[in-house]
């Protein structure tokens, strides 16, 4: 057994409840691909919906970067592309490419605030799009249009100041506390 | 990991490891799922099925919401839009009137000529329960499946026209890939000239017409029609009307999938030939497959046509428009 996978276990038998608050990132992103993938449309399918957990990627890995690694990103990429019924594998690559932007840059992320936070994440965000774009254009070998993303994507950052203040309640109240053993 | 001076994380070792080997996956898995597309599909399918009972009850409410906020909009134009329909009504009564001329007419030849009727199709009806419109995807959830067997494949319509078809079937859910998905390439023919072309979707409202070789004239205002090429959608299915867009020809979709709760499954292959026949006399005149001269035309369509199998009930295929024919054949059966 690895050391980490011991390390795992040591945890989850001497202290359910870091173990537990450990969960708690990769759950809520993965709560968020639900939510946004709920199959309905307040617009009669004209707009799509935000990508809202890559907002949650984008604040732990600034906040919390130990309880967000690279393989759980890649798993919330996948759930993202299998629930919105389109080609696997996109949204994932957007998702770690978003992902090693803000580990690279987290300092300077980490220090923004009002506007500036948000163009932060709306530089993380058009990575991850451009990545998906990208992707999507190699692999099936034609141009795929663009507005439907950059509507996706000024949608995602509009709705970037909710969903944080939701994830920062969750870090502060519940997270920290069950972490520092509280 | 560093390329070119370029380190993609912070941290060093391991975590580069682990973040270089996850982006190479995603890439990998995206070009997989090009080349094998099942392994997908069936966990799509798998949550669709387990989920299905609560998409339903959400997506309810949902939509009543939706249709209330659409039609209030419209109580302010009430009048105008009824004299509009009133005005429709009134052309259309005229166009009913043509077409039930040239009904009676096309069955009398029909009798004539003891021509094959087409072959009724079975389908099963089914409630969308979700829609997913995303940059990569325009699709569909429906809730009949493998048991009401509804199979990848079957062409899907709603009462106006060609919806897309059934790309991944579960046991009680399906996933439709509507004809504005990226991924999406239907055979049509364009009704006036019969010019065969392809219906590419591209993630826009109006999917690209890619026309055959060919030389006939295609211009605005042609309607369009799925054909039963390569035995993969039902022929004559309402899809459209062209449209041009610069150079471009495209096809403004009859179907409104936003707006769409009930749609038809339709299951089609290519008819088994018929039993061989005794050979026609050869003063017969006229040369019909698979028929004795003795044989109504009633009698034949009953040896080819499939019996329904759904388990669902089954729509009929008619228009809004009650001026526009079906295109399912039950006029002729019923007629009979």
């Amino acid at each position: 057994m690895s050391s980490a996978a011991a390390d795992l276990m040591e945890l989850l038998f001497n202290h359910p409840a870091r173990f537990l608050a450990s969960l708690f990132p990769a759950l809520l992103a993965a709560v968020l691909v639900v939510v946004a993938n709920l199959p309905i449309s307040f617009t009669g399918g004209l707009l799509p919906p935000p990508v809202l957990a890559l907002a949650a990627v984008y604040f732990w890995t600034l906040v919390r970067p130990d309880l967000m690694p690279p393989v759980i990103v890649l798993g919330i990429g996948l759930l993202e592309d299998l629930l919105s019924g389109g080609p696997p594998g996109l949204w994932a690559a957007g998702f770690v490419a978003a992902y090693a932007l803000t580990d690279r840059e987290r300092e300077t992320f980490a220090g923004m605030i009002g506007p500036g936070a948000l163009m932060s994440f709306a530089a993380v965000m058009l990575l991850a799009g451009a990545t998906a774009y990208v992707v999507a254009c190699v692999v099936y070998l034609r141009l795929a249009p663009l507005p439907p993303l950059i509507v996706e994507s000024i949608s995602t950052v509009l709705f970037y100041p909710l969903v944080v203040k939701c994830l920062r309640w969750v870090h502060v109240r519940v997270v920290g506390p069950m972490r520092s053993g509280q | 990991m560093a390329v070119f001076g370029w380190r993609w994380t912070r941290g060093r070792g391991a975590k580069q490891a682990s973040l270089f080997l996850c982006g190479l996956s995603a890439v990998v898995i995206a070009f997989l799922g090009r080349a094998e597309a099942s392994i997908f599909d069936s966990a799509r399918a798998k949550i669709s099925d387990w989920t299905q009972p609560a998409l339903g009850q959400v997506r309810t409410p949902f939509m009543a919401v939706e249709r209330w906020f659409e039609n209030a909009g419209s109580i302010f134009t009430l009048y105008r839009e009824n004299m509009q329909l009133r005005q429709e009504n009134a052309e259309l009564r005229k166009w009913q009137n043509v077409a039930l001329s040239l009904e009676s007419k096309m069955r009398r030849y029909e009798s004539l000529l003891k021509a094959v009727p087409d072959p009724k199709l079975p389908s099963v009806t089914a409630r969308v329960i979700g829609e997913v419109s995303r940059p990569f995807a325009k699709t569909m959830i429906l809730n009949a499946g493998l048991r009401q067997q509804v199979q990848k494949g079957q062409a899907v319509i709603d009462d106006r026209g060609l919806l897309g078809r059934i790309y991944v079937s579960g046991e009680r859910t399906s996933w439709v890939i509507l004809l504005t998905d990226l991924n999406s390439r239907v055979p049509v023919v364009i009704e006036s000239s019969h010019r065969r072309a392809i219906l590419t979707g591209d993630n826009t409202p109006a999917p690209k017409l890619e026309l055959d070789v060919g030389d006939a004239p295609v211009k605005a205002g042609d309607r369009v029609l799925s054909t039963g090429d390569g035995g993969l959608l039902p022929p004559d299915i309402p899809v459209g009307v062209v449209i041009q867009e610069g150079t471009d020809l495209r096809v403004s979709l009859f179907a409104r999938p936003g707006t769409t709760d009930f749609v038809n499954v339709m299951s089609y292959g290519i008819p088994e030939p018929p039993p061989a026949a005794d050979p026609v006399p050869a003063n017969s005149g006229v040369v019909v497959a698979g028929a004795k001269e003795t044989v109504s035309p009633a009698t034949i369509a009953d040896g080819l046509t499939p019996r329904p199998t759904s388990v669902g009930s089954t729509m009929p295929l008619q228009s809004k428009n009650p001026a526009e024919p079906r295109f399912d054949g039950q006029n002729e059966e019923q007629d009979r």
